[in-house]
This record gives structure tokens, sequence and C-alpha cells, in this order.
């Protein structure tokens, strides 16, 4: 599995770990930081991430664009060309990683990140059932 | 065949769309349930929850039964659903084909007019009828455990009957 650390503001990142570990039961192979929740310095849990993954490939989630646990990811991150920064983190982006089964490129994020985009769900009349032949076909 | 039959009363959600589609490596996905085969809204969610390059095919259990005994399906890897033992059952005393059964979630759902249930591990609570089902299905060749989420050790589900 791909080395994960998700980061935010408050509780997020270790919500998105217990709905990880529902569905998926990897809850414990994620890294998460939970900032201001309490008075830590938790640049040295980003250090931490960073200096256990040994140079090999490893993506960061954090919750806010321009936020401070953003830029707090990117100033430990930015001579490190084997680590991916994701913001706007939702659990589809984080669910479609983690079950990746190949190491992550640019490329492979970019087409995760398409396919996980939060949407508007209306109902559908959509009423093409499959006919048993064309199921087993 | 069915490549794994999975009792889940959430039929498809995260867990099986994502998880085990991908783990079964099973390319279609039948949801045996007459209400579902009946009710609209209900085929628009499970449509809605089956993962994009996977067949879905909804049927009640009887016409679910003709598919998997189709000679047809006989090469093709199907991951089968219900939301309830009973149904399960059914489906393994009338299909031979079948891998394995996974009673995954049972009764969170349920309206519990039989009055209490029994619990069975953490994700199976069981009325009366549906315990019965239960211990008829681990008499049958087929082996049958409960395994949440891959990642989870198979546990057997006679083992877990003991007592009851």
């Amino acid at each position: 599995m791909n080395k994960i650390l998700i980061a935010s503001h408050g509780h997020l990142a270790s919500g998105i770990q217990s709905s990880l570990d529902i569905l998926t039961g990897l809850g414990k192979e994620v890294s998460v930081i939970d900032a201001y929740v309490d008075d830590r310095d938790y640049t040295k849990d980003i250090k931490t991430f960073v200096e256990d993954l040994h140079g090999k490939t490893g993506v960061i989630f954090t919750d806010l664009l321009g936020g401070s646990v953003n830029q707090k990811v990117m100033l430990e991150v930015a001579q490190q060309k084997n680590i991916f920064v994701i913001t706007g983190t939702n659990l589809a982006i984080v669910l479609s990683v983690a079950l990746s089964t190949d190491s992550v490129t640019k490329e492979s994020l970019q087409e995760l990140i398409a396919a996980s985009q939060v949407q508007l769900v209306e109902v559908s009349h959509d009423d093409t059932n499959l006919s048993d032949d064309s199921f087993l076909e | 065949m069915i490549a794994q039959l999975r009792i889940d009363d959430r039929l498809i959600h995260g867990q099986v769309a994502l998880v085990w589609t991908k783990e079964l490596d099973t390319p279609g996905i039948v949801v045996a349930n007459d209400n579902a085969a009946s009710n609209e809204m209900v085929q628009m969610t499970l449509k809605m929850a089956t993962p994009t390059g996977k067949k879905l095919l909804i049927r009640s259990v009887d016409e679910a039964i003709k598919v998997f005994n189709n000679p047809k399906g006989k090469g093709m890897r199907m991951f089968a659903l219900t939301n309830n033992v009973a149904d399960a059952l059914k489906i393994a005393q009338n299909v031979d084909d079948i891998d394995g059964i996974n009673v995954a979630n049972v009764g969170r759902f349920a309206d519990n007019s039989e009055g209490e249930t029994h619990q069975v591990g953490s994700t199976l609570m069981l009325s009366d009828s549906e315990l019965a089902a239960l211990k008829e299905l681990v008499k049958l060749d087929t082996p049958v455990f409960q395994q949440v989420v891959p990642s989870n050790q198979k546990a057997s589900i006679a083992s877990m009957l003991k007592n009851k």
C-alpha cells in the first residue's frame, strides 16, 4: 500500500481514518495529524512521516489549499520529489489511493482525483436494466 | 459461477463496491433481493453504488437462481449479494457452483418484529428464523465464513454458532 499521511485542522484526519477503517480495515495503515486540537507542534509529525519514507513514494492529504496545515506540509516537503501533496481531501480520494495496488505517479493521481470529485446527486430515472443474456455475455 | 455469495444487509455499499469487487475480481454483481427487484428507488441507489466497469443484475431470489444456474454463466465470476440469511440459504440449496459464503453484516436494519435478536460476533444480529437459517447454511458443503473486509481473517461461522 502507498504510504499515506492525512493532516487536517481538527479531527477531520482521524475521522477519515475511522471511515477508511470501517470500509477497508486499513485505518491503522495511515498516519494522521489532527492539528490544533491541543498544543502539540505537529510539524514534528510531518517530519517524522517524511523521514520514515526513506525516499520512497508517499502521499500527504491536507484539508484546505492555503490553510496553515497545508502550508506547514509544503514547507516540509518542498525538497522531496518522492512526496505528492493532495488538498481539498475527501473520503473518495483517500480510499482510491489507499486501495491502489500500484505505487502512485503524478499521472495516476490525476486520474484518481478526477474520479473522486464532489458532485450534486440527483434522482435519475435510469431504467436501463440488463437482461440475463446481456449480463452473462 | 459464484465467486462469493455475500450476506450483507447493506447490499452494495462501500465495503462491497470498492473493496470486494476488486479483491474477488468479479466483473458481474448480482443482487438477489425480492424488494430490490420490484422497487425502482432501491434499484437507483444500487446502480449508483456499482463501480464503473462492473455489470449489475438485480433479480428476485428465484430469478437470480435461474441466472446462477444458466450454463452461459459457468465461466463468469459473479459476486452474489443477499441482505438476509434465508435468501442466501435458498440460493445455496439450489445452486451448485459457489466458492464460498460470506456472512458479513446482518440485522442492523431489520424490523425486529420477531422480538429479541441473537448477537453472533459483532456484525450479526439474528432473529430466531435467521439463526435457524444460518444453522442450516453451515450444514451445506460450501465454506461458510465471516470476513467483513479482506484485511480481516476469515472466521468460521460454525464455530461462532457454538452454544447458540
